[in-house]
This record gives structure tokens, sequence and C-alpha cells, in this order.
């Protein structure tokens, strides 16, 4: 009964505690090193050995620099494109979670003809790589006439659609048939079953995918510098930083490259911590029984 | 099960159940097109003609952005990519004594130069590579070397990292699963490396690994003694590929692993507390429940990774350039550098079949799709 005082025990816990610290060791060092050089002047950056820490070239002293962040929060591109990518991507990925997950609704729970070439279609539409289908899509987004914003949404279907259909399809084939039919026999429609079974059901899915597809659309770079090239007003962050990279005339500004990117990806952390606490693990404990 | 249940109900009331069933499935059906006409809309509107063009331009000779003529050209494109010739490379024998000339230098024997015994018809073949096999040496050969080999290095890169990221990506989800304080938080920390925009990761990364003492990697094996002078891994052909799959699998481990983490807590906890009463051990419930639940994730997770690796173009237009090629970033360089449009679109729908057979590979291998 006594479990957690048990030598065994204690062993497994600091095993388990140290594991944590590598894996986190693993994914945040080089984000740590981004945002350390991100502190440096471009004589710090250019240090050898290089510092852990930015340090002061001649007295070897703990001297950070704020300059390469208000160098780029100057940059009035750099706040626009944090506006632009975030109406983009989010608008991106809601559209690809809604018409994903009506699509996955049909292909993982309802028997039709066609569905396998239905599931293939869609999973085609992204197995280009994207320098080849430019000239094709730059072709029909100057058709349709959008403005740039759209087309960008609309372009960003391309990789996130597939996905959230496909991902969202192998979750919803996974609930049992037998909790549609129990929600049948109680008199819902096949629309409220999916509403409000299999939606709250598969939350976790859906928010993974949704987080994934939207870091996906935030991260896109050739659509983006393709399609707003007419529209400069229109570029979103990953493109506001490769201009302000090559605005400069002399060395590559290294540090105000690392210091955007530090910036840009902390709101995406904080995106994360608001919508983790919506997954609730064990959400399905006793909603299948049988 | 279902379906003898239904043939022995239609057995005793023939007309009425056979009527109402094909009405279910009718009603069923048209619900299906209902929901799926978003998505297929979007495609039609978006994916269809770009897809299409592709197809037809690597037929053709078209030259990107330019008034030139186009003409057909069937499958010349395909065959210049794809001509491969392998080939014995006979030893010299030396005029004078009639035995296999050896290099002063290096103590091997010599072999026939590569191009001399190579194919010059229709087009020039090139070497790719040589290796010894039985004690021959053989050549491969190719009309396209460059490609060959960028179609060899995707390949190697693919498969080496992505089954690296299954494994950590499995690991750090089953971490992450199990219940612990920092939980929230660390699920948040294990996105960074996803969130971090690629072509700024890019050249983090190509910070990193500098070839001098300035770069992390260098500055931090010198401080361990590990090494006598720096190393350029972006360089240096022995590293080249492995620092590109190093960095990719830091960059995606965390999408395998949040998938397969949204994959275990959607598995029903009644199941483990069943094998729990039964007396199976936690290893035993991973091989027998966890993993088998786990596979549809699972799948779904490999082909979105193994697509997205095998277009794997960011990383090595930013960190190698033309030292070495993806199949993606020799299509960029075929298409912006060459203008060879027609060549790059055949590019493109031979990473097109590649990904259609890994997809289809893993459907069948997992065996997701089959309850048809």
């Amino acid at each position: 009964m006594n479990k957690r005082s048990s030598p065994f025990n204690l062993i497994k816990r600091v095993a388990f505690n140290f594991m944590i610290i590598f894996i986190l060791v693993y994914l945040l060092f080089p984000f740590y090193w981004a945002v350390n050089s991100s502190l440096k002047t471009e004589s710090q950056l250019f240090m050898t050995p290089a510092t852990a820490v930015p340090r002061d070239p001649a007295t070897l002293e703990f001297s950070p620099t704020f300059q390469n962040y208000s160098a780029v929060l100057q940059d009035g591109q750099f706040l626009r494109g944090l506006a632009n990518s975030t109406i983009v991507a989010t608008s991106t990925t809601v559209l690809a979670l809604v018409a994903g997950s009506f699509a996955a609704f049909a292909l993982g729970k309802l028997r039709f003809r066609g569905r396998k070439p239905a599931l293939y279609l869609i999973l085609a539409m992204t197995m280009f790589p994207q320098v080849t289908v430019l000239t094709g899509l730059y072709a029909v987004i100057t058709a349709l006439g959008f403005p740039a914003r759209i087309s960008l949404i609309f372009s960003y279907m391309i990789f996130t659609l597939p996905f959230t259909t496909w991902v969202l399809t192998a979750f919803f084939k996974e609930l049992p048939d037998a909790l549609m039919e129990s929600a049948q026999v109680d008199g819902a429609t096949p629309f409220q079953t999916f509403k409000s079974i299999l939606l709250p059901l598969t939350a976790p899915a859906l928010v993974t995918t949704g987080l994934l597809a939207f870091i996906a659309a935030w991260n896109e770079y050739l659509f983006a510098l393709t399609f707003t090239s007419i529209d400069p007003s229109a570029r979103t962050v990953p493109v506001a930083i490769a201009y302000f990279a090559g605005a400069v005339a002399r060395q590559e500004p290294f540090g105000e490259i690392m210091a955007a990117a530090s910036l840009v990806t902390i709101p995406l952390v904080v995106l994360v911590l608001i919508f983790q606490r919506r997954i609730v693990a064990g959400l399905t404990a006793g909603a299948v029984k049988g | 099960m279902g379906s003898t249940n239904d043939s022995s109900a239609a057995k005793k009331k023939p007309s009425s159940r056979k009527a109402r069933l094909s009405n279910l499935a009718k009603r069923e059906e048209r619900l299906a097109l209902r929901l799926l006409l978003p998505a297929l809309l979007i495609i039609a509107l978006i994916a269809f003609y770009p897809l299409a063009q592709v197809f037809y331009t690597s037929f053709t000779d078209r030259v990107f952005a330019s008034g030139q003529e186009t003409n057909f050209v069937g499958f010349d494109n395909y065959r210049r990519l794809l001509s491969v010739h392998v080939t014995t490379l006979d030893p010299v024998l030396d005029e004078a004594t009639g035995e296999i000339m050896i290099d002063a230098d290096s103590g091997e024997k010599v072999y026939e130069r590569p191009l001399d015994v190579l194919p010059r018809e229709p087009r020039r073949f090139r070497e790719v590579n040589q290796f010894d096999l039985f004690g021959n040496r053989y050549v491969i050969g190719a009309t396209d070397p460059s490609f060959i080999q960028s179609v060899s290095n995707t390949v190697v890169f693919t498969v080496v990292s992505v089954f690296l990221e299954l494994i950590l990506g499995l690991a750090i989800a089953l971490v992450v699963n199990s219940k612990f304080r920092f939980r929230g938080s660390m699920r948040a920390a294990m996105l960074v490396p996803w969130a971090v925009i690629t072509v700024v990761s890019a050249r983090m990364w190509e910070w990193m690994l500098a070839p001098s003492r300035v770069g992390m990697f260098n500055a931090l094996f010198d401080r361990l003694g590990m090494i006598e002078s720096p190393i350029a891994f972006l360089a240096a052909g022995t590293y080249q590929l492995p620092a590109m799959i190093a960095v990719d699998v830091w960059k995606t481990t965390p999408f395998m692993a949040l998938l397969l983490l949204a994959g275990l807590q959607t598995m029903p906890e009644d199941i483990f507390e069943a094998a729990e009463i039964d007396g199976a051990g936690k290893i035993r419930q991973f091989f027998t429940i966890t993993l088998p639940l786990l596979k549809p994730a699972m799948a779904v997770a490999l082909i979105f990774r193994t697509l997205d690796a095998l277009r794997v173009f960011d990383i090595f237009q930013v960190m190698l350039g033309q030292a070495q090629y993806s199949m993606a970033s020799y299509n960029y360089f075929q298409l912006i550098g060459n203008r060879a449009m027609g060549l790059a679109s055949a590019i493109g729908v031979i990473i097109f079949i590649l990904i259609f057979g890994f997809a289809i590979a893993y459907i069948k291998m997992l065996g997701v799709d089959r309850n048809e």
C-alpha cells in the first residue's frame, strides 16, 4: 500500500524527472541560443569561443543589449506583419477545421460510394512541392482577383485542409459506431450527433490539429512572399523578417533576425498555454461502454 | 457481423425492411456529399488547376517567365531525369608488364575513367557513384546525376529522420501523457521547435553549426576537448546529410509527439483499468493495448511527416544552397535558376508519385483502412 516511499518508486521518480529535464533541454536549447544571440551586439556575436550568455568582449562581464529588440519593434513592417499573420493564420485554421471536420465526419463515419477516392483526392492536393504549384496557383489567384490576405488564406488550404481532414478522419473512425447508433435511437439527427458527441470526444485531436495547422500557416514563407508582392501591406511575419534582413546594406543583421524570431515564438507559446487547458485528459473515460 | 444480421432480418420482412435500408443508405449518402461539399469546392477552386497544370507542363519544354514557344515533348523530361546506367569498370592494365596498374600514392588498383565506359547516346551519362561488389568495381551513371543524387539524399533524409522522429515523438508523448505537475507548461514548451519560423530556424542552425568557434557546437566540442580543429559541418560532405537530419528531427519531433499525444488522450481509460485488474504489466499494456490503439494516429502522423520530409526545401536551400540538393531544392534550382519549367514540373510529378507510394505503403502496413 505504501507505494510512494519504497526505494524502487523513488528511483523511478528520479529517472522520470531526469527524462523530463533531458527532453526539455533538447527541445529548448536551440531556442535558448536564439534568444542568447538576440541579446548580443554584432561584435559579441563574433566572439570566439561563442559565449552562452552575452558577455562584454573585453571584460567578459554579463552585458546583454536590447538594441536588436528596439530595432525590430521600431520597424513598422514587423508589427504589421504580426497583425497580418494573426489574421491569416486564424482564418486559415478556422476554415480548415470547419471544412475538414465536416469532411472527416463523412469520411470516417458514413458509408457512401467514392469514400476512398475522395480521401485520396484530398491528400493528393498536398503532394506536390510548393514551388511546383506556385505558377499555377498564381494564375488562379490572379483570375479570381482576391485581395492578398484572402488569397493567402485560400492558398494555405492546400496544405492545411488535407491535414485536418485526414487527422480528424482517423480520430472519428476510432469512435465506436455504437455511440452514433444510440444517439440516433434517441432521435438525434446525424448533425446533432456530430456536434454533441463526435466533436467533444475528439477535442484533444481538434485542438492539436488546429494548433499544428495554425503554426504551419503562421510559418509559411514561399506563398506569402509571392502573393504579397503586389501588396506589401499584407506581408506576414516571415516575409517581413526576410525584408528587414535585406534592407540593411551592411552585414546581415543576424541579431535582429533572432530577436524577431524570439518575439514571434512567444505569442505562439502563450496560445498553446491557453488552448492546452481545454484538452482535458481522460475526457473519454466512461463515455464509451461496451 | 452487421451484414449477416441485416440479411436475416431482411428475409423475414423483405420488402419494407429493404426499402427502409436503402432509403437510409441514400440519406446517408446524401448527407456525406453535403458534408464533403465545402472541402471539394475548395479543392476545385484552388488546387485543381495548379495540379493539372503541373502534370501537363511536365510533358512540355516550357520555359519559366518567357514568351518562348512551348512544345510538347512527351516523356523527354522524365527520360532525362530518370535514365540510370550501371556498368563494370575494368582495371587498367600496365602496357609494359600486362599486369593490373596500381596507383603509386594510394596503393589501390587503377580503374578506367567512368566517362569512357558510360554511354553517350542519346545523352551523355555522368558518374553518380562507384561501388565494389564481389571484387568488381561498378559505376552508376545518369543523364542527370544531380537529380539522382538529390533523390538518394531525400530518401535517406526522409527514412532516417522520420524514423527518429517517430521514436522520439512517441517517447515524449508517453512522458507528457503521464500525470505530473508541470504537464501543461511542458506541453507548451515542447511545441517551441515547431513554432520557430522554418526559414529563421534554418539560419539559427546555420549559425550554431558555423565552421569556427563562433558556432555553438564547435565552441562546445572544443571546450570538451572532443575535437582538434573546428568541424565544417555544412561544407564537409560527410556531415551535410546528418546535419540536415539533426535539424529536421529537432524541428518536427513536436509535430509527431503532439499527434501521438492526442491519440493517447482519446484512448478510453477503462481498457487500461481492465488490463490492470487482469494483472498485465505496464510494458505488456504498452505493446498489447497502447500501440495497436495508437496505429491510426501514428499512420496519419507518419504520412504527413513523410510527405513533408520528401518535399523538404527550406533547410537544404538555406543551409546547403547548391552544395547538396534535396529533390525540392533541385526543383527550385531548375525552375528559378535554369527556368526549365517543364523539367521542374516533371520533378514535381516524380515527388508526387513517390509520396503516393509511401502513403499507400503506410496505410497497408499499419492496416488502418481495412474495414471497407
